[in-house]
């Protein structure tokens, strides 16, 4: 039940946060990047600090994060089919992979593994669309929406808890 | 206008905390980790549970403990196939950053095969990919045929109902016959009708008789023109009906020709008919080559299958070359995927064991206690990278007591191509197992006694022997019968069939099992030999060879009697089509022929009769075809006479014959 409340909160707050739409829609899209790639990764925590060191938005990249781990699901079988193509079929990449392979440190982010590399591939190409999409949505979101949700009650508790205070230390 | 940071520097030290967290976690856990690891992709590889009691991974000195290894043998979940109480590996940190494991040295302590287990090892939800090494296997220990062998009904009824008339090669190939030669005997009527060469043959006789009796001087030219371009007419058309009726002829006598092969074939089919019947009736083979594949078959198979097991596991994971190589990727919540190597000539293996010992020391006073000592060398996953063979040797040091020549020795050489692996195992005075032989419903006590293993592969192909031998059996009987018992008394019946075996088998003491596995790696074919095959089968002849006989008689008349009708109407058949084709259709050819011939030489005379100078362009054209060499092939229908150019001669005026004339 708490991880539910969290997760609305985190989702009010991100889609209300005080940074500018842009900063949101730049974290939604990092975070997405967390969710549509397998996670326990090296590349994870380039993410993770990628996020934190720069002035996105933190509760945008938990957003993403949650709302597109269903999506990579989904999509895994289309990033198998990626990682594939470029892995086993792309001859003329064969000499960067086994670079990648051969190369301490770099071969423990499993660029080898088809789901992890078409994924990424996949995520650097939705990077755009999701970027737009995010903009727009925080934007027509906070135009129409929070007008109207900002009386609620329940929105007027979340806001008050202490998770807020932590929030705010990321707030960009 | 504010400048936009575009840097959150106090996040440094979270992110940092966050990192080191990680770190400690990772560290904190790795014990567990690698414990996991070994568990996990041991039990990929074998396909079956592989456990592990517990890990130690000291980081500083690069040594990493494993304690209480068991290994599941796949043919029996509940046995271990191999069970340490310690391992100790030395690990190269530098290849661990490049997810390659690099061993220095290994040694294995206390270990031991074969051992119980606690609770079955068997995989509920085997991953994708393990275990498909033993599933290819089972599959072609599956259909190796291995002859049936019983005595049971001998001597009494052969139960030849058990014969199907659907399941006879004989019945199939007489009905096609008949149904061939039906097909053939129609088409050749329907043909004949659409030919109908009598009209022709009649209308040409008596133009033949108009051509005798044709006089040149009274004709006149213009007669004779009229006569000719008849005459040439009536040839084409009759040499037309020749070809056709000889194309007709020509497909007869290959379709007779076709009945008749498959007429002569019957015999063949009956002779695998009755070879057929004789399995279903489970009928023993009297030969000592044929028995021991029936008795030993089975055990065969379970002493081979591990073999051709490791050998296959060794070609999946010390594969040759280069190549980029794919594997199924980590288990995790999302899709597992394809994790490909690519390995360069400038790389490190990924997996090296430069030098590997176990020691075992089994106590007791028994034939196999005593010290034995193995060691490996140059174990990789890309031996194209090290360019040394893997050597592996295991010997017995010390014995408490009988022989101390065990010795086992393979050698595997994947670093060119084709890959060579080679094994000689020579054991002597062990303690082979017993096996259950059901056929001979009795279980045998090989005792102390030889193994003998030596393999050797090139390529695809696989060369191996398997000899055993001991002096010194004992049997046991499976079931409860007695000798003299009432009911062994009557022949055929289990009870006479056991006890005969019995005591058959009771009075031999010294037993040889040669196994020979030859082919190609993936289907090898199994070749067993025993002297208790040749042994059974001198006295089943002595016996009751005469009861078989009977019983094969039987199975002949049986298959006879179910084929004998359908064969008379298959043959009676392939003669009535014979008989259409040598009576109806060779007789027409050889009408026509003659009629042509005659046609032709009246043309001749006629020409010959021509006054001097008098030139008939109809009886003189080129084209004019000659008679008296039958056209044999099968003319083209579709081609027709060309059309004749030459205006006709209407003004009948005598041309000085200044030229040859023409003969046709």
């Amino acid at each position: 039940m708490l991880t539910i409340l969290k997760i609305i909160q985190y989702l009010v707050r991100a889609l209300n946060s005080e940074g500018t739409p842009g900063q949101v829609a730049v974290g939604f899209t990092l975070g997405a990047a967390l969710g549509l790639t397998p996670v326990v990764n090296l590349h994870s925590l380039v993410f993770i600090a990628v996020i934190a060191v720069f002035r996105v938005s933190v509760p945008g990249a938990l957003l993403g994060w949650l709302l597109m781990t269903p999506v990579g699901f989904l999509l895994d079988p289309a990033f198998d089919a990626i990682g594939r193509a470029l892995l086993l079929n792309a001859g003329e990449l064969t000499p960067l992979w086994t670079t990648i392979y051969n190369t301490p440190i770099l071969s423990l982010a499993n660029l080898n593994n088809s789901v992890v590399l078409g994924s990424l591939i996949g995520w650097a190409g939705l990077t755009v669309p999701i970027y737009v999409v995010a903009r727009i949505g925080v934007g027509q979101y906070r135009k129409h929406v929070y007008p109207k949700i900002a009386t609620w009650k329940i929105f007027k508790a979340v806001k008050a808890s202490k998770v807020y205070n932590v929030y705010r230390l990321f707030q960009p | 206008m504010a400048r936009v940071k575009l840097f959150r520097w106090q996040s440094l030290i979270p992110l940092g905390i966050l990192f080191v967290l990680l770190g400690v976690l990772l560290w904190l856990f790795l014990d567990v980790l690698v414990e996991r690891s070994v568990e996990r992709s041991g039990t990929y590889i074998v396909g079956a549970r592989v456990d592990l009691a517990s890990a130690d991974v000291r980081l500083g000195d690069g040594v990493v403990v494993l304690r209480g290894l068991q290994v599941t043998n796949p043919d029996a979940p509940m046995t271990n196939l191999i069970e340490a109480r310690e391992i100790v590996l030395n690990v190269r940190m530098a290849p661990l950053l490049e997810k390659k494991l690099h061993i220095d040295t290994l040694a294995l302590r206390d270990m031991r095969f074969g051992t119980p287990r606690a609770e079955s090892g068997a995989l509920k939800n085997p991953p994708p990919g393990s275990g498909q090494i033993k599933r290819d296997i089972d599959r072609w220990a599956r259909q190796i045929k291995i002859p049936s062998f019983s005595l049971e009904g001998l001597g009494q009824v052969v139960n030849v109902g058990a014969i199907r008339p659907e399941s006879l090669q004989t019945l199939a190939q007489a009905r096609a016959i008949v149904a061939a030669s039906d097909s053939m005997v129609g088409m050749w009527d329907q043909q004949i009708r659409a030919l109908d060469p009598r009209p022709q043959i009649d209308s040409t006789r008596a133009f033949i008789a108009e051509l005798r009796a044709a006089d040149p001087a009274r004709l006149g030219v213009a007669g004779i023109t009229t006569l000719g371009t008849n005459a040439r007419a009536r040839l084409t058309a009759v040499t037309h009906l020749r070809n056709q009726v000889a194309a007709l002829d020509s497909s007869a006598r290959g379709g007779v020709a076709d009945v008749r092969s498959l007429v002569q074939g019957l015999a063949d089919a009956r002779d695998a008919d009755i070879a057929f019947a004789r399995g279903l009736l489970k009928l023993p083979s009297l030969e000592g080559p044929q028995l021991s594949p029936a008795i030993f078959g089975e055990a065969a198979l379970s002493w081979v299958k591990p073999v051709l097991y490791w050998m296959r596991i060794a070609e999946e994971y010390v594969p040759p070359g280069l190549n980029p190589r794919r594997y199924a990727g980590p288990r995790r919540a999302r899709r597992r995927g394809t994790t490909v190597l690519f390995p360069t000539g400038q790389s490190t293996p990924r997996f090296l064991l430069g030098f590997g010992e176990a020691s075992l020391a089994l106590g007791g006073t028994g034939a196999a206690a005593g010290s034995y000592a193995a060691r490996i060398t140059g174990l990789t996953s890309d031996p194209m990278l090290t360019r040394t063979p893997i050597a592996l040797l295991a010997s017995r040091t010390d014995a408490v007591r009988g022989p101390r020549d065990i010795r086992v020795a393979a050698l595997l050489d994947h670093a060119s191509r084709p890959i060579r692996d080679s094994l000689a195992a020579d054991l002597r005075g062990i303690s082979l197992p017993s096996v259950t032989l059901a056929p001979l419903g009795a279980r045998l006590l090989l005792g102390t006694g030889m193994s003998n293993l030596s393999l050797a592969r090139s390529g695809d192909q696989l060369d191996a022997r398997w000899l055993w031998r001991s002096p010194d059996v004992r049997w046991e009987r499976l079931t409860g019968a007695t000798p003299g018992d009432a009911a062994a008394q009557r022949i055929g019946t289990k009870a006479w069939a056991d006890d005969l075996l019995w005591r058959t088998i009771a009075g031999i003491d010294n037993v040889e099992i040669d196994l020979r596995l030859s082919g190609t790696v993936t289907r090898p074919s199994l070749a067993v030999r025993s002297n208790v095959g040749e042994t059974i089968a001198q006295s089943l002849r002595r016996e009751f060879g005469r009861e078989v006989e009977r019983a094969e008689q039987q199975v002949r008349a049986k298959v006879d009697s179910l084929v004998q009708s359908e064969v008379a109407r298959a043959r009676a058949m392939a003669e009535t089509a014979r008989a259409k084709a040598m009576n109806e259709i060779a007789p027409r050819v050889a009408e026509v022929q003659q009629v042509e011939t005659q046609l032709d030489a009246e043309i001749r005379a006629l020409v010959q009769r021509l006054p001097a100078g008098v030139r008939v362009p109809a009886l003189s054209i080129p084209g004019l075809p000659r008679v008296g060499r039958p056209d044999t092939t099968v003319p083209d229908t579709t081609r027709k006479t060309p059309p004749d150019t030459t205006p006709p001669d209407t003004t009948a005026t005598a041309v000085p014959d200044s030229t040859p004339r023409h003969r046709s």
